[in-house]
């Protein structure tokens, strides 16, 4: 592929969205990020939609599909926020404490969502529901079913909230962690010869079990990262999430899973996923400039309804080639 | 001489498998009237709730059995409920008729079912996926409806006295039975259930036989709508308000009951029409115990755990007989 048609094709979708919402800002008579405050949103909502959708994909693209990262999010910025008030009382440092105990405790949920299934050998569907039910369960029980508020608020977590390069340095670690990852080291080779070939992978001798875990793992710490962020940005922890009321966390993350995807096929997936945060981020501060005419309801509809096209058009490319290719005579 | 012995184990271990989840209902009901009677409480009271709880859920799982057998996955159950119950209620207090109130819910319900069915088949979207936009759309547009006309959290209502005469036990009995008993034919006795239970087992395999995936996809979907048309129906007869939260955790409870009676989430050809039934019965009877046994606010979330903790430990004995060497997906 020629790096002209590379470069058009990475971009061409952050472009596209990126005139359109400001066309439509400019007809509303509004601006899309108007002030400090509204880019500070915007850079934190980028990491939290390209962390989750990074989380998401490492499973799901091997085919195991995780219900359970809602809920490791909530659990290990819970668990996170307790240990770190009982250890600085909301003193200094008290943000970087909860984001690397939120990564560690995000790490060691995803160990043993993982151990499970690799020991239970039952599909991880089925896997990831039981453990999202035993982690809300446990949040449930931690929390009382109550807020978690005077944790995550205290001067640290203001101060990582209000800053928006603490989320931008977030989203240029995690992405080059995640390409150095999955694409140059034995695991990324191994995790990738394992997603294209279960069965031929496994008889050349590549360690499935070790493979699998580490992806648990991987993702855990990833949704911990985002448990921290989602508890910076709204100052509170919801943990009185039960039966499933965890698992809306994720949905965010279809729809720059797939854009993310499609920006692949052009360089890599990985800056895939961050430029459709970024597409995700500018329409979520649309929404936010729109909020009087746009409701929440409408909002919710408006992205399933994106979702949907979307799919319709990447799932059926090569027909709708076909019929605008044009007729030779 | 050992080949027969293996096959003679195999079958001993399957007979054990197919007869568990009965067992587990009949002991699951043991426990909650010995806990009722222990605790003191009127027994025929609590089988009321676990009927009109567990009617609900059985009846919509029953018709997403056709669904689930297809290796498919459908999550936009539960709002497919709220949303075909709101326009129904919507519906009565336009006309105040409950023939046109009947027939809009499903209406409603399969014409929601058969939108999901065309979107995956005919535009080939991941089913997934269109259940998981399908969910978000129905669900904001029902609670927009109900947040205007009725206020988020009293909701929506008809007068109690217009379903209060089916509102007893015999018709909602001879509902389950009546809709349970086409199932079972149809599943079982037709050429409608053999091909889905085909297509669910070797895909490849059935469109080579000349299986039309998408007309069995559709049928699936359309049993599948007249399951939640029931389900919305009889929710309505139960409690005649709708709020937005009605029907929520239906959705990811099917699969939960499903995989509790016996069927695997895969599909195929072990897939139970009466898997829906004894899960769902069983599901709620689990819960019910826990919530009577652990009698705090607190004690929900260590409910939660050992429900989920008894699921996972169901499907892996259900499952003990079909491992792999490879990690399943």
């Amino acid at each position: 592929m020629k790096t002209s048609r590379k470069i058009i094709g990475t971009l061409a979708i952050p472009c596209i969205v990126t005139a359109i919402l400001l066309i439509l800002c400019a007809i509303g008579g509004k601006s899309m990020i108007a002030n400090r405050t509204g880019f500070n949103y915007f850079v934190q909502y980028t990491a939290i939609v390209m962390i989750t959708t990074m989380a998401l994909s490492v499973n799901l693209n091997s085919g195991r599909f995780d219900f359970s990262l809602g809920s490791m999010a909530v659990l290990s910025s819970v668990l996170a926020a307790k240990v770190t008030q009982q250890l600085l009382h909301g003193g200094t440092g008290s943000a970087i404490a909860m984001l690397v105990f939120g990564i560690l405790f995000g790490a060691i949920l995803g160990l043993a969502s993982g151990a499970l299934y690799v020991s239970l050998k039952i599909p991880p569907i089925i896997t990831s529901l039981g453990v999202t039910l035993i982690y809300e369960g446990v949040t449930f029980t931690v929390t009382s079913g109550k807020y978690v508020m005077d944790e995550v608020r205290n001067p640290s977590m203001t101060a990582f909230a209000g800053n928006w390069y603490f989320p931008a340095i977030l989203i240029v670690v995690v992405l080059a962690l995640m390409i150095y990852l999955f694409d140059h080291t034995r695991f990324g080779y191994d995790y990738k010869a394992l997603q294209s070939g279960q069965k031929v992978a496994v008889n050349t001798g590549i360690r499935e079990v070790p493979n699998a875990l580490l992806c648990y793992v991987i993702c855990g710490a990833l949704m911990g990262l985002v448990g921290f962020l989602n508890a910076a940005r709204s100052s509170n922890i919801n943990g009185g999430a039960l039966n499933f009321g965890s698992i809306g966390i994720m949905f965010t993350a279809f729809l720059p899973m797939f854009i993310g995807g499609y920006i692949g096929r052009f360089s890599n997936d990985k800056l895939g996923y961050f430029l459709a945060a970024v597409c995700m981020s500018m329409l979520n501060s649309t929404f936010a400039a729109f909020s009087n005419e746009i409701s929440a309801s409408m909002q919710s509809i408006i992205n399933a309804v994106l979702l949907v096209v979307f799919l319709i058009y990447l799932n059926n490319e090569g027909l709708l080639k076909k019929l605008f290719k044009p007729i030779k005579a | 001489m050992e080949s027969n012995q293996i096959v003679k184990r195999y079958k001993t271990r399957q007979r054990i498998i197919d007869v568990l989840p009965f067992f587990a209902l009949v002991l699951l009901f043991g426990l909650f009237c010995a806990v009722v009677q222990a605790k003191g409480y009127r027994l025929d009271m609590y089988l009321r709730i676990i009927f009109n709880e567990g009617i609900v859920l059985a009846v919509v799982a029953t018709g997403a059995v056709f669904i689930y057998s297809l290796g498919s996955f459908d999550i936009s159950l539960g709002a497919s409920t709220l949303f075909s119950a709101t326009l129904g209620v919507m519906t009565y207090n336009a006309t105040q008729s409950l023939p046109l109130m009947i027939l809009v819910i499903f209406g409603v319900a399969i014409g929601c079912s058969l939108l999901s069915s065309v979107l995956a088949s005919v535009f080939h979207i991941p089913v997934f996926v269109t259940t998981v936009a399908m969910m978000s759309v129905l669900s904001a547009i029902a609670a927009q409806i109900i947040t205007t006309n009725g206020g988020a959290l009293g909701g929506i209502s008809i007068p109690s006295e217009v379903v209060a005469p089916l509102d007893n036990m015999g018709f909602k009995i001879a509902v389950l039975a009546a809709f349970w008993l086409i199932c079972f034919f149809v599943f079982n006795y037709t050429k409608i259930g053999r091909r889905e239970k085909f297509l669910g087992g070797n895909p490849v395999c059935a469109k080579l036989s000349g299986i039309k995936i998408n007309t069995y996809a559709i049928i699936a979907f359309v049993m599948a709508g007249i399951g939640v048309g029931l389900g919305a129906f009889l929710t309505l007869v139960y409690t005649p308000s709708v709020t937005a939260s009605t029907a929520s955790s239906i959705g990811m409870n099917i699969v939960v009951a499903i995989v509790f009676g016996g069927m695997p989430i895969s599909g195929g050809p072990r897939s139970r029409i009466y898997s829906a039934l004894v899960g769902g019965f069983s599901y709620i009877l689990l819960n019910n115990i826990l919530k009577l046994i652990v009698d705090s606010g607190v004690g929900y979330g260590v409910s939660q755990i050992v429900a989920a903790v008894c699921f996972l430990a169901v499907v892996y004995v259900t499952g003990i007989n079909y491992r792999s060497k490879q990690l399943p997906r």
